[in-house]
Parts: structure tokens; sequence; C-alpha cells
């Protein structure tokens, strides 16, 4: 494995055993993202691209096969492992955003930070940059409430960048968004692929996936291109 | 009436003296079944009764018959170490030889006034004609009943529970109506009116609270043996503790129903008087 | 962000929710707060009853309570041997009867009507005037031998301390006068009256509420039943010297003297409530805490449940986002606490308020002491409830916390997109 990769998926696939019997979200799959490298999934719902990001993203182990993720297997990590680099090297954007509904947007983007260890001044800078970074320094007292779609997303990138992450995973980033707020959104992704993270993106959004380096297709659980 | 001996340790010996003693024209006694067992009397046996702890003036009695004294809920913490004689054996036992009145003289004379007879009346003219004798009625009234009083203590904290039990519901169905808010805003931009909302709430707070109060009152039925078992076993006693009558299953009902309905209809109306569009979530 | 933050911040955005459960929780609370006070309390009041008379040996003729009024044979002879005790500091000879007081026009009132030999203490606490004075006579004339053909011939040869409540019904104050005619029960009887003069007004610690009650000395208390006591007395009462071992040693040396007697101290007398009068106030007490506990058991674990079920999309994004079992176990450990916390603290003042409205209620019990309470505080009580609710907390959000360190993040978040 070269020394520039921050995460490889090896023949993976993943079972669901359901009482209807098991169900094969992903078959056999092999995938590698290197740093800096800004990759997309594109396929239909229920092909398995939220899986594998899942595996990929640390939150899911394999049924079979292996992922590696910074050289290290992450099968063979402990829970709080998986943990540590979820919290310290991977960044997550998620559909539906999940921003903590009780806490502002300044501080959903210290929690991460504040889990990290980082200390109050420097969490404190760090957030304002990045407030900065997504352009919503006026919108840093707000309640996720009090913010539009577009705006809870960008705060919800922020947070995912909140401990310099290696890897950016995000899951139909735009999928709750407007053609043009999704643009914004994929503007956004492309300044972070461009300070050098490395973002794995499933998407439905082509207008999205387009801007990825390499793109990739899904279907029934496989990658096909 | 009582015992006259409260020593059961004094009472089996003097039962085991007189066990060697057969008088056929002994007198019978009654003993409770708590002393039956304590002093390991059965039907037939003879004892040697003496009102003084000396065991002056004793007379020897033949157990006729174990008896299970009446439930007294006033005694139930008591040891029930208790007999019954004829009077005139009692009197025989207990009297003074050197008072002649004693022979005549009882503790009690328990009394059933004719119908229409008023208690009180009774009891003032008995005053005025036997200076020094003092009459009461058996039946107590509302003020001085100790079971009065406890029926109140027991009436204030159900209330406090249900009040507890109020709150507790309304904080469920606050969750629950917050739970739903996406499907009142749904039902409510489709056109179905607060006032069917409403109802169709009420209605399942009426069936919540009153399956609720269904499943307590079948849980108080299962119990209740096993509840009065242990209690009953504690205080060797056959009184009755825990009784669910239906008048009781009612009342729980009753209360539930109006409080369910309620509850429902509050923590909905928090949703169903907010803008339709401000109820779809972000 | 710490973990309490958070949970303080859940619970203010779901601030009915929060509100209803920490209501919920007070008035369940109050309740078991209640419920530890009366746990001991009625005994607790008890035992200080019988302290605060200033006696702690009680002698009587039968078994059972001083009530049972059987006169103990040789009562005098045994005072003084008792009083040559080196352990015994105190000793009084109590008679007691039913008797008629009428002042002037009035209506009579029926009173328990008690005599008691010389002794340092009441049995009562004296609340105006002064207590009986015995003038200077030996220690023969305290310990019951008396001239039994003595009786008092002017007022001043009566003196009485009466109850309050008696004072209120006849307007006495000390120094005013009041016949009493003794009507023994069970006989038929024609006793004159003595006149007598309130020489204080006091409080007769085993008096009822509504039992009004009248002390004299013995010399008086003989002259109104006219009936000399042949140096009988219903009940002896014994102060001990703390520093021989107390009212349980001196009990059993008074037991030592005459087997045929019941002895009591204090804490005998106490431990026979306990058993018996006290039992069913124990039992609810014990059954109505176990309820509560588990009332605010459900109460706050259910809640916690219902509310973690909603918002379990969260969870899972902050599981994915690296944030640990430990710190979301810890904010739902906080949110259990601020709730259970925050109902606890509210049902001490709530449950004080309740106790009152309970002691009201059982001491209007027939014959109950008017100083008897069956709520009273004692640390212990605070203490216990303390730990129970840290306990419940901890319970209630044990379900929670196993439920979420096994949520399975990728499944959750995939149902939330889905749902």
């Amino acid at each position: 494995m070269p020394a520039s990769l921050v995460v490889e998926a090896r023949g993976v696939s993943r079972v669901f055993p359901m009482s209807a019997g098991p169900v094969t979200a992903l078959r056999d799959v092999t995938l590698h993202v290197a740093a800096g490298e800004y990759v997309a999934i594109a396929g239909p719902s229920g092909c398995g691209k939220s899986t594998l990001l899942h595996l990929v993203g640390c939150v899911d182990t394999p049924s079979s096969g292996s992922i590696l993720f910074e050289h290290r297997d992450v099968a063979a990590l402990s829970e709080a492992a998986r943990s540590r680099i979820r919290l310290t090297r991977i960044g997550f954007v998620f559909q539906r955003f999940f921003l903590l509904p009780m806490l502002t947007a300044a501080e959903n983007i210290e929690l991460p930070q504040a889990e990290a260890g980082v200390a109050p001044a420097a969490r404190r800078a760090r957030t304002r940059a990045l407030l900065e970074y997504v352009e919503l320094v006026d919108r840093a007292d707000h309640l996720p409430s009090q913010l539009s779609g577009g705006e809870m997303q960008r705060i919800a990138i922020a947070r995912a960048l909140a401990n310099n992450p290696v890897l950016l995973v995000a899951d139909e980033p735009t999928g709750e968004l407007d053609e043009t707020t999704g643009e914004h959104i994929a503007d956004l992704f492309d300044r972070v692929h461009a300070d050098g993270t490395a973002i794995l993106v499933v998407t439905h959004n082509p207008t999205l996936a387009i801007r990825a380096s390499r793109r990739l297709a899904m279907k029934s659980g496989s990658l096909v291109a | 009436m009582q015992w006259a001996c409260h020593n059961p340790a004094m009472l089996t010996f003097v039962a085991a003296l007189a066990c060697a003693i057969a008088l056929d024209a002994a007198p019978d006694v009654l003993v409770s079944r708590q002393l039956a067992a304590r002093a390991h009397l059965t039907v037939g046996d003879t004892v040697t009764l003496a009102a003084d702890a000396n065991g002056a003036r004793a007379r020897t009695f033949r157990v006729a018959g174990v008896y299970e004294p009446t439930p007294d809920p006033m005694r139930f913490t008591a040891e029930r170490i208790e007999g019954r004689l004829h009077l005139p054996d009692l009197i025989a036992l207990t009297a003074d030889p050197h008072d002649p009145a004693s022979a005549e003289s009882v503790n009690t004379i328990n009394m059933t006034l004719a119908p229409g007879i008023d208690t009180r009346r009774f009891i003032a003219d008995l005053a005025s004609q036997a200076p020094g004798v003092t009459g009461w009625p058996t039946a107590r009234s509302r003020d001085d009943d100790p079971f009065v009083v406890l029926d109140r203590f027991h009436l204030a904290i159900s209330v406090v529970t249900v009040v507890g039990s109020t709150a507790f519901l309304l904080a469920l169905m606050v969750i629950r109506a917050e739970e739903r808010r996406d499907t009142i805003a749904i039902l409510r931009m489709v056109g179905i009116s607060r006032r069917s909302l409403l109802t169709s709430v009420a209605v399942e707070g009426l069936v919540t609270a009153i399956a609720g109060a269904i499943f307590g009152v079948a849980l108080a039925f299962t119990t209740e043996g096993l509840v009065n078992r242990i209690f009953q076993t504690r205080y060797d006693t056959a009184l009755v503790f825990v009784r669910v009558t239906p008048a009781l299953a009612w009342r729980a009902v009753a209360v539930a129903a109006p409080l369910g309905i309620a509850a429902g209809l509050a923590a909905s109306w928090t949703l169903l008087r907010r803008n339709i569009l401000s109820l779809f979530r972000r | 962000m710490t973990s309490l933050g958070l949970a303080w911040r859940t619970a203010r955005r779901y601030r009915a929710r929060t509100l209803l459960a920490v209501a919920g929780v007070a008035i369940i609370g109050a309740l078991l707060f209640d419920m530890l006070l009366l746990s001991r309390g009625l005994l607790a009041s008890f035992a200080d009853l019988l302290d605060s008379e200033g006696f702690d040996v009680r002698v009587i003729a039968s078994e059972g309570l001083p009530a049972m009024r059987v006169p103990i044979p040789g009562s005098a002879d045994l005072a003084d041997r008792i009083r040559g005790m080196p352990s015994v500091r105190d000793v009084a000879l109590i008679r007691m009867e039913r008797a008629r007081v009428r002042r002037g026009a009035d209506r009579p009132r029926v009173v328990t009507l008690v005599g008691r030999t010389q002794s340092g203490v009441g049995p009562w606490t004296v609340v105006r005037g002064a207590s009986l004075s015995y003038g200077p006579v030996g220690s023969a004339r305290a310990s019951g031998e008396r001239d039994s053909a003595s009786l008092p011939s002017e007022r001043g040869d009566c003196p009485v301390v009466i109850g309050r409540n008696l004072a209120t019904a006849f307007a006495l104050e000390p120094g005013s006068s009041l016949d009493v005619t003794a009507t023994p029960a069970g006989i038929a009887s024609a006793l004159p009256s003595v006149a007598c003069r309130v020489v204080g007004l006091v409080d007769f610690g085993f008096a009822g509420v509504d039992e009004y009650a009248v002390a004299t000395t013995m010399d008086a208390f003989e002259a109104i039943v006219a009936e000399p006591s042949h140096g009988e007395a219903d009940l002896i009462l014994v102060a001990s010297r703390a520093e021989s071992g107390g009212g349980a040693a001196a009990a059993r040396a008074i037991a030592g003297l005459r087997p045929d007697l019941r002895v009591y101290s204090n804490e005998d007398v106490v431990a026979q409530f306990n058993r018996n009068g006290f039992a069913y106030f124990r039992q609810i007490s014990f059954v109505l805490s176990s309820l509560t506990m588990s009332f605010a058991f459900l109460l706050v674990a259910t809640l916690l449940t219902v509310s973690i079920n909603q918002r379990l999309g969260e969870i899972a994004a902050l599981r994915a986002l690296g944030i640990g079992r430990r710190r979301i176990a810890a904010m739902l450990l906080w949110e259990s606490a601020l709730l259970v916390g925050a109902g606890a603290l509210l049902a001490l003042p709530l449950g004080g308020v309740l106790a009152l409205l309970l002691d009201h209620i059982l001491r209007q019990m027939p014959g109950l002491p008017e100083r008897l309470h069956f709520f009273v505080f004692e640390p212990r009580a605070l203490v216990i409830h303390v730990v129970l609710f840290v306990i419940t907390a901890a319970a209630a959000a044990a379900y929670p916390v196993w439920l979420t360190s096994r949520l399975p993040i990728a499944a959750t978040l995939r149902r939330e997109v889905v749902g």
C-alpha cells in the first residue's frame, strides 16, 4: 500500500442479517483514497454507497475483506480506537446535518475539538476560523433551528473539519438542499479539497459528482467503473 | 374476654401439671388458635387456670374447642393469646373471696338497643340511674374512628400519587405529541381540522388511561392474595389487609379516564395552536 | 462543552418535558421524604416524649403500658428502696383517677386527675407559674408515708397544675381556684368537691389533644378521692443517674428488687411500641417508600428512554464524529441527575409542607398525646433521601446508557435517512 493512501478497502463485503434472510449490501469491493484525493461515488438508491462510506469512515466493519485506514486494519482496532480515528482523522458530513439542536453553530463546531482535548482558547480560535471559512461568522450564536438548510450543512462541514481530518466523508451532502444551495456546498467541497483534505463523497447530485477528481459508480453492491 | 393470664410460659407449665388430673366435671374453655399452638393444646386437654400469677385459687378446665379470634384491626399486631369461659366460671375464677360484691361484678355489659332508641339518650338515662357506670356506643362516630383518620391519610397519599402520576403522564404525552409533530403538520396541511385531531388525541388519551387503569386494577387483584398472605403470616391473624372491591376498581378507572383525556389534550394543544409551517422540522 | 453542559442544554431545549419530569419527581420525592420521616417519626416523637418527662424507668404492676391501672402493692416501701439505690436520682409515685372539675357556673369538665409524690421533675413541663411544691416535709412524706387522715382543709392545701386546654376552657391563670370532684370509674360515688388552687399551667406529655388533665400532690389526691393509698401507687417513675449505666441498668436493678412487677426503661417502652403500636406505620412507610422509589425510577427511566429514542440519529451522528461512548453516557447520567436532583431538591420543601398536612390528618386519631407527632425530621432521613435518589438517578440512566452504548452507528444513520 503506497504511503500516500489514506484508506483502502480490499475486497470488502457487507452482509446484513435480516429476519427474512441475509441481505448483501456490498460484494467484494476494492477502493482506495489517496491523500488529497477527491473521489465521488454515484449510484441508485440502495446500491450500497452509504454502506461503503460507513466502512471507509470506520463506523462499521466488513463481513469479509479488510479496510486499512492509514495502514491500520480497522477490524483489528477496538471501538475506542476507531472512535479516536473518527474524531481526529476523519470528518463526517451527513445528508440530514445532525447538528445538535441545543447547541449554537459555534458550539457544534467546538464539540469535536473539546472531545479531542483541544484547549479552550485554541478551540475558540479554530472555531472562529472555520466559521470564516464557511462564511457564517455572523451566525455563530444561532441555534440550528434558526439556520437555513444550506447554512446548517456549512456548519456541519465546519464541524467535520474541526480537528483537521485527513479524510472528509460525505453522505449525500446536498440531498436535502435545493440546486443553488447544493452548488454552494459543492464550491465549499472544492475549497476543502484545494486545501489538501481528501474527500470521499457519495451522491446522486451530478453537479457535485462532476467536481471530483475520480468518479466511481456503484450498482447492486459493486463498483462498476 | 381477654385471657386472664398473659404469661404463656406459666400457662404451659400449669397445663402440664393438669394433664395428670382427669376431671370429668371440669368446666369448658375455648382457646384461641394461637394459644393452642403456643401451649400445645388440643381439644379434650385439661388445663389449670389462675387469675393470680402465683397460681392461687387455680381451677381446672377442659379445652372444649379451639377458635380463630375475630380479627381486630385495632390490635392486629398483638399476639392473640386468649381464651373464652362461661361467665360464672370466670367469676368463680377471678372473684375476690373477701369482697362479696366482686362475685356480682362484671367489667362490661353489652347491649343491643331496640330499633329506634337513641343511643346517646339511653346512655344519659343510664348514667343518671346508675352513677359510676359509663356507657358508650360501640359504633364509632366519624370523628373519633381511627380508621376514618387512616382513610383520610390514605386518601391524601392517593391524591399526591395521582398528582405525581399526572405530571408523569403529561410528560409522556408531550414527548408523544412531539414525536408526531410532522404527522400533525401533514394532517393539518391536508385540511384535517384541529377539532378532529383533538378528538382523536382525546380518544387516544382515554384509551391509554383506561388501559393503564385496568392493568393497575388487574395487578392489584393479582397481588391482593399475596399481600394478604404476607401480612397474615407476619402477624398471625385472619385479618384481611387489602381488598380490591369493584367500587375501588371503578373509582380508579373513573379518576384515570378524565386525567388521560386532559393530559392528551393539553400535550397536543401546544402543537395544534401553532402555525402549520412552524411544525415542519428543519 | 462538558457533559453536564450538554445535559443542561438538553434539559433546557425540551423545557416542557423537563419541567413535567421534575414536577413528577418532586411530588413523588415529597411522598418518599415523608415516608422516611414517618418511618421513624412516631418512634422518635414517642421517645422524645418519654425522655421529656425527666424519668427513664417505669414500674407497673401488670404487663402492658402504664395506662393499665393495677395498683402496685407496697409502692411506698419499694420507692424508698429504689431511692436508696446508687443508680437512682429521683423517684415519684403516681396515682390516677377520673374526676370532674367545676369553676363557677361554667359547665363541669371531666379530667384525668394525677397525684404525685414529691419529685424534682414532672411528668410535665411548666409553661407558666410554678410546679407543685411540697413544703418542708421530709423524705418520708415524699415517699408516700404520710398520715392518711390529714386531709386538706384549706384551698391552699390542694395545689394543682393544669393543662393549657383546661386553662383556656375555664380562663384559669396561676392563682385561680377550681373545685375538683373525684368520679372513680366502675363504682357509684358521691364524693365531696375539694377546693384547689392553680399554681401552674403545664404541658402533660401524654395527655391527649382533647383530654383535660389536672395534677396535684399525693396528699391532695387522696383527699380528693377520699381514700388513702395504703402505700399503693398505679405507677412508679424513676430517674436514673447517667453515670451509673442509665435507665436500662436501673430497670434491671429494680426488677431484681421486685420480680413480680413489670419494670421498663424508656428504651424498653420504645422497643415495645416499635413492635406493636408502631408496626402499621412502619409497614406503610416501607411499602410506600418502595413504591415511590419504583415510581420515580420508572418515571425518569421512561422519560430518558423515550427521549433517547427520539435522538438516536443525533447520537449516532455524534458517535460517527468520534464522540466517545463515555461522553454520551456521562451526558445521559447528567440528564438523569439533573431531573432527579432538581426533583429531589424541590421534594424537600414540598415534603415538609405535605408532612405538616399528613401529620395534621393522623393526629386526629382519638386519644393521642398532644405532643406526639408522626412526621419528625431527622438528619438520617435527609441522608437516606439523597442516597435513594442518587441510586434512582443512576438506575434510571442505566438502560438509556446501555441502549446508546450498543447503538449500531451505521444502521441507525441509515434508518434515520430512510425514515
